[in-house]
């Protein structure tokens, strides 16, 4: 029994899959896969997949497709393995359609002239990732494994991006516009957010240990956090400035310290205020759940409050409050991008230095990376949530 | 040896516990039944300080406990719940540690120690020792509740409702291997149930509450045939009263003895010495049979039990 349950799984046509792929196929085939822009601002011309990459490319990219809608129809025994190593390959060596497309149509002698990805393209990247993910959903590996595959993928992509065929595509001409402040960017942005979420989630356990020590703390606190998340961030960026100015005029020791109505210590208390709610509340909700008649039995077998705290609590309450860290984290790094208003640095300049210039590549160089820490401080978190959970009830 | 002397608990105006007396011997089971509300719980969890008392003495071999400190005095006391109360985090082997590792044993003596209370409990080490409680059947859950209880050695065992959830076969199995248990080690045992059969099986003496009071504490025996009230009498079942009297009584002490254990012929069924005389008559009553052949543990016929004899003891 046990064997013919997982192989009439497997032999079962899917059909997530050949949605995807032939949206994927329609969408590559109808809209364009790039643009030549003759410099930075001008709208560039479109090329369709055939006239971008040629037919050679064309094939390849259809019959990958059309590859991967067989795959998941035919009768196959180990369908999802062959699926995983077509996708996951297509994925790898997807810039390197934007290689040949450089190469083809990019007119020589002419500095300014760039390469541009198209909606195609980008359809093409999100269409593999939603079959990427459905595979490994049904293939019920471990987070390890996918940790590998997707560092892998990652892993060609920079290694391609180095190479000097793809100096030409307007995203990496802005990065090496300014290469040196792409990094302190970066530095600013994860400073920023992981700094606010460590004070806050060193703020978050005090007062959540406050809250179940007297009843009178809990109504007041959860209705600040609660009404600090309500009010609009900008709002509070805005709000802080006034404020912090007339603190620093009072003591101009707080100047010699960087703390100024605008930069990183507006921001920093804005992002803390944020955190604080999702924060105190799993926390909270957290050490309260752990049921009565645990806490119940270890004290009548002799466990003082420490040991019920540290050796009972806690150890059940992480998985939950990790889960809080992770909520916190993947906003703070949002709302970091809009803290770049007041100054405090960070993606968030390119992106508003991109609005202002009408130059949209600028801005994608700003949105992309920040995109990409919150799905990795998101994957590193539940990855931590689950290897923290009690082992489950199979046998 | 547990004394509570006047002891009573309020909670605000309403009084849970009214001035109760209750000695416990030590060694003995001492078992206290009532419906829900009437205290009994209140009394067990007074008795290991989880409840302060609010007036009385509570004696544990002759020291008050409030002059104890209350994690010592509880490191003494096994204590079992009803929903068993096993951390989820741990394994089944570090749950019945639990008490020795705050004594801080020495691992290799907690390790030996954990081995011999899941072999008394009948639960194999070597598949049992690593799993999660969530893994487990309720029973197989309870018996490593019990186990956890045993581990350090405590001289008192305080039960409350332990087999409660159950269902009543792995009930029946759970009261057998307790009343195995406490012939080995002996333990001085407060135990709480609702159940009043659950009572006469296990106590040595029952303490019968009602409102916070104890009604009668007395031995099974006693509690079936002089109820102290009308209420005792309901709730022992006034007109069921004659078969409880023969589940208290073992076959052992009205059967008639070979000289010599004999090997019985194959295929006879019979009873054995420790089965209770209600059911060597109600196995008769159903093979319709005037006489029974009686098995000792090894399994060879020890001698007979006839339905005259039991009659005539009557009730």
């Amino acid at each position: 029994m046990s064997i013919a349950r997982p192989k009439s799984a497997l032999s079962s046509p899917n059909r997530v899959v050949p949605v995807l792929g032939l949206l994927a196929l329609v969408l590559v085939w109808v809209l364009d896969l790039g643009a030549i822009l003759p410099n930075r601002i001008v709208p560039g011309t479109g090329h369709g997949l055939l006239s971008a990459v040629g037919w050679v490319g064309a094939t390849l990219v259809t019959g990958a497709l059309i590859g991967c809608l067989l795959l998941s129809v035919l009768p196959l025994r180990s369908r999802y393995l062959t699926l995983l190593i077509l996708v996951s390959v297509s994925l790898a060596l997807l810039p390197l359609l934007l290689d040949v497309f450089a190469a083809r149509h990019l007119p020589e002698n002419s500095p300014y002239a760039r390469s541009s990805i198209g909606s195609g393209f980008w359809c093409l990247l999100f269409l593999l990732s939603l079959m990427l993910i459905e595979i490994f959903g049904r293939l019920g590996s471990g987070r390890g494994f996918q940790l590998i595959v997707l560092a892998g993928i990652c892993g060609s992509w920079v290694w391609l991006f180095q190479g000097a065929g793809l100096e030409s595509l307007s995203l990496v001409r802005e990065f090496n516009a300014q290469p040196d402040k792409f990094e302190q960017a970066l530095w600013t942005h994860l400073a920023l957010a992981l700094g606010a979420v460590t004070i806050s989630a060193g703020l978050a356990f005090v007062l959540a240990l406050q809250m179940i020590r007297s009843v009178a703390w809990r109504r007041p606190v959860l209705g600040v956090v609660s009404f600090l998340q309500t009010i609009p961030s900008l709002a509070v960026f805005g709000l802080l400035i006034a404020p912090l100015s007339a603190l620093t005029e009072a003591f101009p020791v707080l100047q010699t310290l960087g703390i100024r109505g605008i930069g990183w210590a507006p921001a920093m208390l804005a992002l803390v205020a944020y955190s604080l709610l999702p924060m105190v509340r799993n926390t909270y909700v957290a050490l309260t759940e752990v049921p009565e008649s645990l806490a119940d039995a270890g004290r009548g077998m002799g466990m003082n409050e420490r040991q019920l705290f540290f050796k009972l609590k806690l150890p059940l309450a992480l998985p939950v409050i990790v889960e809080g860290v992770r909520i916190t984290t993947i906003q703070a790094i949002g709302l970091t991008a809009v803290a770049a208003l007041i100054g405090a640095g960070g993606f968030g300049s390119f992106i508003f230095q991109g609005l202002g210039q009408a130059a949209m590549d600028l801005v994608l160089l700003g949105a992309l990376p920040t995109i990409a820490l919150a799905l990795l401080a998101d994957a590193l978190l539940t990855t931590l949530a689950v290897s923290l959970r009690p082992k489950s009830a199979t046998v | 040896m547990i004394e509570l002397k006047n002891v009573t608990r309020r909670f605000g105006q309403a009084v849970a516990v009214d001035s109760i007396n209750l000695t416990i011997e030590t060694g003995e089971v001492c078992v206290l039944v009532g419906s829900s509300g009437c205290g009994k719980s209140t009394t067990l969890r007074m008795i290991n300080r989880l409840l302060p008392h609010s007036a009385g003495e509570i004696l544990v071999d002759g020291e008050d406990i409030t002059t104890m400190n209350p994690e010592k005095l509880r490191l003494n006391m096994g204590y079992v719940i009803q929903g068993t109360g096993l951390f989820p985090h741990w394994t089944v082997a570090r749950n019945i540690a639990m008490v020795p590792a705050l004594l801080k044993w020495p691992q290799a003596r907690i390790d030996e120690r954990v081995h011999e209370l899941l072999t008394l409990l009948d639960l194999d080490p070597a598949i049992h020792a690593g799993k999660f409680p969530q893994q487990l059947s309720g029973g197989q859950a309870q018996r490593v509740g019990v186990a956890r209880a045993l581990a350090a050695n405590p001289n008192i065992l305080l039960m409350d409702e332990p087999f409660g959830a159950l269902d009543a076969i792995t009930r029946e199995n759970l009261q057998q291997e307790l009343l195995r248990i406490q012939q080995q080690v002996r333990k001085t045992t407060v135990f709480v149930t609702h159940d009043i059969d659950e009572a006469l099986k296990l106590a040595t003496r029952i303490a019968v509450m009602d409102q916070g009071r104890i009604i009668q504490h007395d031995t099974p025996e006693n509690i079936l045939r002089r109820p102290a009230s009308e209420f005792v009498e309901n709730l022992v079942g006034k007109q069921d009263r004659g078969l409880k009297l023969m589940s208290l009584r073992r076959v052992g002490d009205l059967m008639q003895r070979y000289p010599q254990p004999v090997n019985p012929e194959p295929g006879v069924e019979g009873v054995q010495e420790d089965d209770s005389l209600r059911l060597a008559l109600s196995v008769m009553l159903w093979q319709e049979n005037g006489e029974l052949p009686v098995f000792n543990g090894e399994g060879a016929k020890t001698g007979v039990i006839t339905r005259e004899r039991i009659l005539q003891a009557g009730a």
